[in-house]
């Protein structure tokens, strides 16, 4: 077992994403408000290329409630929506949020603005419609609710896109009532182009995951690199970005600085991170060598690694399919072999999977799904529960020994098959 | 996969009773009288091994098992399939390898539902039927085909957005996909005409639980809340002809009892539109001293008024389903949730509200905050009581329940 390792590698890429995120923050509380209509989102589905066409700043709440809780103010605004009457159960997301507005809407980073529009793209989550229709009843601004056709099969099927297309003119008609403003599809285009670019550049990062050792980590450090991706894209700066960070990624591998130096093992993460306990955790993992090489909850803006990418051709169509792609709209059966696609692509060791409290859509099945690659896929995988933004629920020491044992029953794993002359 | 998985060895053992019935079940045709089928309804309910599914298959019937809360039952009917609604596994049934697949901090309905699959009490079912209702419900679909391999599953997307003009014929769609199922199952093709029909004998069916729901409001001393929650419940239990003609027998004689009014408080209940509260905790809300004069319970008997199939049976029952003036925590509401509850408290003609809500349902948590804020700012007393299918120990309940009346009754 070797000793935490520093994280060399993080350097300009980090530091120019950082700054993004500062600038994003900055600009949308700056003196007097942001300079345009804000438009509140949510991650999964979202529809940020149309908005943005109509000139809206777009802001992110799970985004900033994932901000508040690696800055560890998560809790005051969870205690705040619990004095409200959102109880124990409710998601921390939608308590870190709700409690927040009630505060003013003051962070670390800036001041989140009111909303001006309320658009609920209802792709994979519920409590996302119940968390709009309270904002909407908060701040009586329009709601647009987007329904996102559940993924049961590998390819959408017509009568799915036929209702997201339809659904999406109508939006556009929406935001042209509510705007006053013309939709200009030249613009949607223009920002598509973005977009995509910016997905090709995100692609390539996690695919360098596939080198061994592995030149990135594809679970702690692209979970930063998630902000362009999904707060900027559509966005010159969010395509820029990307081409930074896989100069970043060439020069590791000429260089050989890699995320853990001594790569021991390989392993695909399952789940959302524990934001309150962000360093803990990943030093749980370089404590023992192990890097991620690849992951799901990057994805869940979009799963642009298996083959879906904006086409400025095909707008609506392709927004439409975009939307009916994000990972947790994904069946079980097709999260599953998602995984077990991860494991193989990825030359993997084991799976680790994190369930958290807040969120029954990504872990309902977490569980089943752990038995499905031991018994059924022969993956050591090892699941661990907290939550990603309630500091209550993480608790290292029960963590750090399971991940101790876990690591420890692989090593030995591995010294017996060395012993008797095979492969791990 | 037909070998038992290593992590949930099944079993078929549990402490529940098992109530063995005809397989024309004229138990319940040729009961003496009212009490003796609200008797016989708590033995079918308190049974996780879905007695009258098992005496249906016992001349070869099919059944599909439908999760809360809204299915198209007439559609399955239609196919001459029996369409049952599941409501998990009860206070009796111990969850001994449900938690390791689903996870904690999820509701009991789901982990139960699943423990029936797993310990194949769900033996007599051919099919299962998910709506998209929540995250939880949704997941659970994606484990039963591997969980319980044999039987058709389907998840059910029900729309959120009312307002596009996509919703009909997208949801007519969805019911296409699961026609597909349903002919595969059933070994017959689709049949618009005995879709019309089964429309036609649901919308009496709907009619008569208006009927009963109409007489509790009007009239609470008349029939208790435990007495029409088993009526309701055994409708998504048995056939629909054969409830129909119980509801037929006994709905005059509700109408003609004599009714003899206590001093109770009026209230609403709202939540329990999915997991359902134990019948011990059902009983135990009118002896406090309240009137239950509207539920959230079993909506699926009463979704929509009668639908006429028209021309396209399939696409009325879609609209029907999309045009619905449905405002519960698993629908996006169309106007806003105070407005809705204030507006339902004054239907109703309620004193208060009671929210009797699932732990860990989550879409009935968030609306509750709602709730209260437009009933505080109307000053309509309120409480909330959160329950598990295995519920054993109500002193607190019942202490919090009288003082609440108390309250209301004294002021």
């Amino acid at each position: 077992m070797s000793g935490p390792t520093t994280p060399e590698f993080l350097a300009r890429a980090r530091d120019e994403q950082r700054d993004m995120v500062e600038q994003y923050y900055r600009d949308l509380a700056s003196a007097g408000g942001p300079k345009r209509p804000v438009a509140y989102m949510l991650v999964g589905g979202n529809l940020t290329e149309i908005v943005r066409a109509f000139g809206y700043e777009v802001v992110f709440p799970e985004i900033v409630a994932l901000n508040c809780a690696i800055k560890h103010v998560s809790l005051p605004n969870i205690l705040n929506a619990e004095s409200q009457g959102y109880g124990l159960d409710v998601c921390g997301y939608v308590k870190n949020d709700l409690g927040l507005q009630e505060m003013g809407g003051e962070t670390p980073f800036g001041k989140i603005p009111k909303p001006d529009l309320l658009v609920c793209s209802f792709s994979g989550c519920y409590v996302y419609v119940k968390w709009w229709e309270a904002l909407a009843e908060r701040y009586g601004v329009p709601l647009f609710v987007f329904d996102v056709p559940y993924m049961r099969d590998r390819a959408p099927q017509a009568e799915d896109l036929a209702y997201v297309v339809t659904q999406l003119e109508e939006f556009i008609a929406f935001l042209e009532k509510t705007t006053g403003r013309s939709f200009d599809r030249a613009e949607l285009t223009r920002v598509l182009a973005q977009s995509r670019r910016a997905e090709e550049g995100w692609v390539r990062y996690l695919r360098s995951g596939t080198h061994r050792p592995s030149p990135i980590e594809a679970y702690f450090e692209a979970v930063f690199y998630m902000f362009p991706i999904n707060v900027l894209r559509g966005t010159a700066t969010a395509a820029d970005f990307y081409e930074t960070v896989n100069a970043e990624v060439d020069e590791r591998i000429r260089l050989g600085m890699y995320p853990v130096p001594e790569e021991k093992y390989r392993v695909v993460v399952e789940g959302v991170p524990p934001y309150p306990s962000y360093r803990t955790f990943w030093d749980f993992f370089r404590n023992w060598g192990a890097v991620s090489v690849a992951a799901t909850y990057p994805k869940v803006g979009g799963l642009f690694d298996r083959g879906f990418l904006h086409d400025p051709a095909r707008p609506l169509e392709s927004i439409a399919e975009y939307s009916l792609g994000a990972y947790v709209n994904q069946s079980w059966p097709l999260r599953r072999e998602l995984i077990a696609d991860y494991v193989r692509e990825y030359s993997a060791d084991a799976v680790v999977i994190h369930g958290i409290k807040s969120c029954r859509s990504f872990t309902a099945g977490q569980g089943d799904l752990r038995d499905w690659l031991i018994h059924e896929k022969g993956v050591p995988t090892l699941y661990l529960e907290s939550d990603h933004e309630d500091p209550r629920y993480f608790a290292p020491a029960q963590i750090k020994n399971r991940m101790d044992a876990f690591f420890e029953s692989l090593e030995q794993r591995g010294a017996t098959a060395s012993a008797a002359g095979v492969a791990p | 996969m037909a070998t038992p998985l290593p992590m949930y060895p099944p079993t078929d053992e549990t402490s529940a009773p098992r109530l063995e019935l005809a397989e024309d079940l004229r138990e319940f045709r040729d009961a003496a009288n009212l009490e003796a089928v609200v008797k016989l309804a708590r033995e079918v309910v308190e049974d996780p091994s879905y007695p009258t599914v098992r005496a249906w298959a016992l001349h070869g019937g099919k059944a599909v098992g439908c999760f809360p809360v809204y299915t198209p039952q007439e559609l399955i009917h239609s196919f001459g399939l029996l369409p049952v609604s599941l409501h998990g596994g009860g206070e009796h049934l111990e969850i001994s390898h449900a938690d390791a697949a689903l996870g904690s901090f999820l509701c009991s309905i789901s982990k139960s539902t699943l423990e029936l699959a797993l310990t194949r009490q769900l033996a007599p079912f051919q099919g299962f039927v998910f709506p998209y209702i929540c995250d939880v419900s949704r997941n659970l679909e994606g484990l039963f085909p591997r969980l319980l391999p044999g039987p058709e599953t389907h998840m059910l997307h029900l729309p959120q957005n009312f307002h596009t003009r996509a919703a009909v014929p997208f949801l007519t769609a969805e019911y296409r996909r699961l026609v597909v199922k349903l002919e595969r199952l059933s070994g017959r093709p689709y049949d618009p005409d005995a879709l019309a029909a089964s429309m036609r004998l649901f919308n009496t069916h709907r009619a008569r639980i208006a009927e009963l729901n109409a007489l509790k409001r009007t009239s609470p001393a008349k029939v208790s809340l435990i007495e029409s929650y088993l009526l309701r419940r055994l409708g998504g239990l048995l056939p629909r002809e054969l409830h129909l003609q119980l509801l037929d027998r006994f709905l005059p004689e509700l109408e003609r009892r004599p009714a003899r009014p206590k001093d109770a408080v009026r209230v609403l209940l709202v939540g329990s539109f999915c997991e359902q509260p134990t019948l011990d905790l059902v009983d135990l809300l009118e002896q406090v001293g309240c009137y239950a004069v509207d539920d959230e319970f079993l909506q699926i008997h009463r979704w929509h008024g009668p639908i006429e199939p028209g021309d396209d049976p399939l696409a009325s029952l879609a609209a029907a389903y999309v045009n619905a003036p449905i405002d519960i925590g698993v629908r996006a509401t169309p106007t806003t949730k105070g407005e809705a509850i204030l507006e339902r408290v004054r239907v109703a003609d309620a004193q208060a509200v009671l929210f009797l809500t699932a732990k860990f349902c989550e879409p009935a948590l968030e609306d509750v905050v709602l709730y209260r804020r437009a009933l505080d700012a109307q000053k309509i007393p309120y409480l909330h009581l959160e329950y598990e299918e295995r519920s054993t120990a109500y002193e607190q309940s019942r202490l919090q329940l009288e003082t609440f009346v108390e309250s209301i009754l004294f002021n």
